[in-house]
């Protein structure tokens, strides 16, 4: 009862918590922009170059001394089994040409002693042409990703059948101008769907006045400024906006979605950690485990029946933390026993674990404050 | 218990996921050794043994596994007397072999436990070779992309690779490569094979008429009128195709020909020497030269083949085939650029393996951690045990339908799997909780609410992984395809199910 009392008085108060903890995290993020020219430190699979795997003794001080002399850039680190037995050795450099390739082979076996054959050692090598369209592609995923998410979402809970129908619109449009390769098809077809757009919020009165003078500003600024790769970003903001305005309970789960992937990646991006794809594409399954929650919350809050707010929060709060811990205590067990074995999996575990512990305070603080704040206005 | 339609459904698929990956009868059960591949103009190839067959027994004595093969190959190869044939008998699972072969016939053909299930890992799992192939300053087209996939294809099994695949990719940016993939072991100078076009020759005796490429093949007819199939009887059916000669080919063709005698046994169609095609340094194939080529300058050649089978169907096919094979022969090393390997990924086959089993492992850990969970929350071990059991033939059905769809499990598809999985999890502990509470409105309404908390949930989880499934040549599609199908199967089929066992436990 003390509890429901504090929370009642308290419960826009604590949004300082995550506000706090994104405003912080973006402004970290900004400035590591600025210092890297790029938001993440990214790994060998995403800016290109040689890995070479091995099985051996030697030590990693060892050969990192001895190859440090020719390479300025070389990476060696071991894998071992779980007892800690030492397996193989890791060597990564940036360069991919053939010649260096040979030469890193050579300078390896002159160290350990041995030929590397193909049945003692493992090579892996992409080019810095092929990693960079890559990396540019799986960014401009992750961002979809989350613009379709945050449309079912809005599909889901927005009240506003028409304004529905635009964000589908819009989103196409955004896709089409993100993904197209056709070059021919993508202004007259963005602009189509913009006059539609255009045309049936200029009929409509009111809120969607507003939202129409944002469209205007944000599609002149998209067409006349802006390169037409950039132009999601005005786009996404204009959607989000539009979610905003329209329907509360949706952009509540849809920011709480975007803390738990912004303030993982500061955290990542703090301890200098070296991103790879399948750590992107954790980013991504971050997405879909974390909106599970506010999802659950939500549908619980606004579709209950002779139960209070907080009676509805709280059972969605026993059935969410017991989704989460499972998923937590799962990928932590799988973790700790793969982990030696240095693979994309490791990654993939981290950011999901961070990202899992984070969604708690995300759904439960951030998501619960403002639907709960949000039902009780209606009222 | 009643078991409802949809637990009925679920059991099927239980029942039909194992039947896919275990096969009827179950391949773990099967006696013999697979043939991985068979090296092409040997006389083992030639006496019919082939890629996938299973050898049973050699000579009467049985094979049930690779030990019982080595032995029993090493004790024919000690009967054998300097270069001497001898008569082997080989049973396969298809036809018997009985040919005369030298001591080391062996040497053509490898062979490779019957795999114990049919599920296929991925390169990175069981090493092998990944690799990604485009154009240096040149972005393929799809028609010439086509042209390098066949070209490629031809050269692999000229060097007897077995599991190859070779396949179209193209990425969110719309560039198209060649995506190599070969599980197991590989040749050490495959990077080679796929960085270059390949060379082609066509020989008479040991002089070299032409060589493939545009200077010497000028056209390959592939469609059109130049190109047609008869079938003058059933089993039989011949292709013609024309190719266009540059005149210097011309030239050596007229001075290689001209003092060639005539075949007597051919019935006076054909010169005593064959022209003969070489691929990589190999030769390919044989070809008749017709008595009216003998000297004379033509630069427009009509090629024919034939093909064979039972019926008319049959061999028309094969001669389609036969008349492919060659033209993509023929245009080996006539594409207009330059390869380059993109990325390439040369997995050791010993380092791959203790991963497996270590994934296993973390598996089965991973779920005492989820039983040990649901139990402390719920308190009721029959609960709990039907969680279980309803996230394990969900793994079962993913690999049921990956093994179906020969889908390639590599690390990021068990990433998907590991997703699906927890997304399941989570789905089943909102069914249960949604049956547990406000116990004034009926079961069945509380149980359809859950079920939409679940649709929605699926909902964002599939459109968040639709864009995946491009970027980057595809090289993460496995991890999108397997965590959709599992999501899938989960959502239409394992929890409807489970709401069903809930709603009786409940009752």
């Amino acid at each position: 009862m003390k509890f429901t009392r504090w929370y009642d008085n308290n419960h826009k108060k604590i949004l300082i918590i995550p506000a706090l903890l994104i405003i912080i995290s973006l402004v970290y993020l900004s400035y590591f922009t600025v210092q890297n020219q790029d938001i993440i430190y990214k790994d060998v699979s995403l800016t290109g170059g040689t890995t070479i795997t091995f099985s051996t003794n030697i030590s990693v001080s060892e050969l990192q001394t001895q190859l440090s002399q020719t390479y300025s850039d070389v990476s060696v680190s071991s894998i071992s089994d779980n007892t800690g037995k030492q397996l193989g050795i890791v060597v990564i450099i940036p360069d991919t040409n053939e010649n260096a390739i040979m030469n890193l082979k050579t300078s390896i076996q002159d160290v350990v002693g041995f030929q590397l054959t193909d049945e003692n050692s493992s090579i892996e090598f992409s080019g810095s042409t092929l990693s960079q369209d890559f990396y540019s592609q799986l960014v401009k995923a992750v961002i979809f990703a989350f613009l379709l998410m945050a449309l079912v979402v809005f599909i889901v809970f927005g009240e506003n059948k028409k304004i529905k129908v635009y964000s589908i619109l819009l989103t196409a449009a955004t896709a089409i101008l993100t993904f197209s390769v056709n070059n021919s098809i993508k202004i007259p077809l963005v602009i189509s769907v913009i006059t539609v757009f255009f045309y049936s919020l200029y009929l409509s009165k009111t809120k969607k006045e507003y939202i129409f003078s944002l469209s205007l500003i944000t599609i002149f600024f998209v067409f006349y400024f802006l390169p037409i790769y950039l132009a999601i970003i005005p786009l996404a903001i204009l959607l989000f906006t539009i979610y905003a305005v329209v329907s509360v309970p949706s952009i509540a789960v849809i920011l709480s979605a975007f803390a738990d992937i912004v303030i993982p990646l500061a955290i990542i991006d703090f301890f200098g950690v070296k991103i790879s794809a399948a750590g992107i594409v954790a980013f991504l399954m971050l997405i879909g485990y974390s909106v599970d929650t506010d999802i659950l919350l939500t549908i619980r809050v606004l579709k209950k029946k002779n139960e209070s707010v907080n009676n509805a929060i709280y059972g969605a709060f026993k059935t969410g933390t017991s989704m989460t811990l499972t998923s937590m205590v799962a990928i932590s067990v799988a973790l700790i026993v793969v982990y030696n074995f240095h693979s994309i999996l490791n990654q993939i575990f981290i950011i999901l674990i961070i990202g899992l512990g984070f969604d708690l305070i995300n759904t439960w603080i951030t998501n619960a404050s403002i639907i709960k704040w949000y039902v009780e206005k209606r009222k | 218990m009643k078991i409802t339609l949809r637990m009925w459904i679920m059991f099927a698929f239980i029942a039909f996921a194992l039947i896919s990956i275990f096969s009827i009868p179950p391949t773990f059960l099967k006696k013999g050794v697979s043939v991985t591949s068979v090296e092409s103009n040997t006389s083992i190839y030639d006496s019919g043994l082939r890629q996938n067959m299973v050898i049973t027994s050699i000579n009467n004595q049985q094979i049930n596994n690779l030990q019982d093969y080595s032995n029993i190959i090493n004790n024919i190869k000690n009967t054998f007397i300097g270069n001497e044939t001898q008569k082997v008998t080989i049973q396969t699972n298809k036809i018997e072999i009985i040919g005369l072969f030298k001591e080391n016939f062996s040497n053509d053909l490898n062979v490779q436990n019957i795999p114990k299930t049919r599920i296929i890992t991925g390169s990175d799992l069981q090493g092998g070779i990944q690799a990604l192939v485009s154009a240096e300053n040149h972005s393929l087209t799809t028609n010439e992309l086509n042209d390098l996939i066949s070209v490629t294809q031809e050269r692999l099994n000229v060097y007897g690779l077995s599991d190859v695949n070779v396949k179209p990719v193209s990425d969110s940016d719309g560039n198209n490569f060649m995506s190599v993939e070969i599980a197991g072991a590989s040749p050490s100078n495959l990077e080679n094979l796929i960085s270059q076009q390949g060379n082609f020759e066509a020989k008479i005796g040991n002089e070299t008429v032409f060589i493939g490429g545009n200077k010497d093949i000028t056209f390959v007819a592939s469609s059109g009128q130049d190109v047609y199939i008869q079938c003058p009887q059933k089993t039989l059916c011949q292709f013609y195709f024309a190719i266009t000669l540059s005149p210097g080919a011309a030239t050596r063709q007229a001075i290689l020909t001209q003092n060639l005698t005539i075949n007597a046994s051919s019935g006076g169609r054909y010169l005593s020497k064959t022209l003969d095609l070489y691929l990589d340094g190999k030769k390919i194939d044989s070809l008749n030269i017709g008595i009216d080529l003998k000297g004379r300058e033509v630069t427009n050649i009509e090629i024919s083949g034939a093909g064979t089978g039972a019926d008319q169907e049959e061999s028309y096919n094969d001669a389609k085939e036969n008349m492919k094979k060659l033209q993509t022969i023929l245009k080996t090393g006539s594409l207009p650029f330059k390869l380059q390997i993109d990325s390439l990924n040369r997995t050791s086959p010993n380092l791959g393996k203790g991963f497996i089993n270590t994934i296993l492992i973390a598996g089965l850990l991973a779920f005492i951690g989820v039983f040990a969970i649901v139990l402390i929350r719920y308190k009721k071990i029959k609960l709990s045990f039907v969680m279980i059991f309803v996230m394990a033939s969900e793994i079962l059905i993913i690999l049921g339908i990956a093994a179906l769809i020969h889908w390639n499990l590599n690390l990021a598809s068990i990433a998907g799997i590991i997703a699906a999985i927890g997304t399941g999890v989570d789905d089943q502990i909102v069914i249960v909780d949604e049956t547990k509470r406000s116990k004034s409105e009926p079961l069945k309404r509380r149980i359809k609410s859950a079920l939409f908390i679940i649709f929605t949930a699926y909902a964002t989880s599939v459109v968040s992984l639709l864009p995946l499934l491009n970027a980057g040549a595809g090289l993460l599609k496995g991890f999108a395809v397997t965590t959709l199908i599992g999501i899938t199967t989960g959502v239409f089929i394992t929890r409807p199910a489970f709401a069903d066992i809930v709603r009786q436990l409940e009752e």
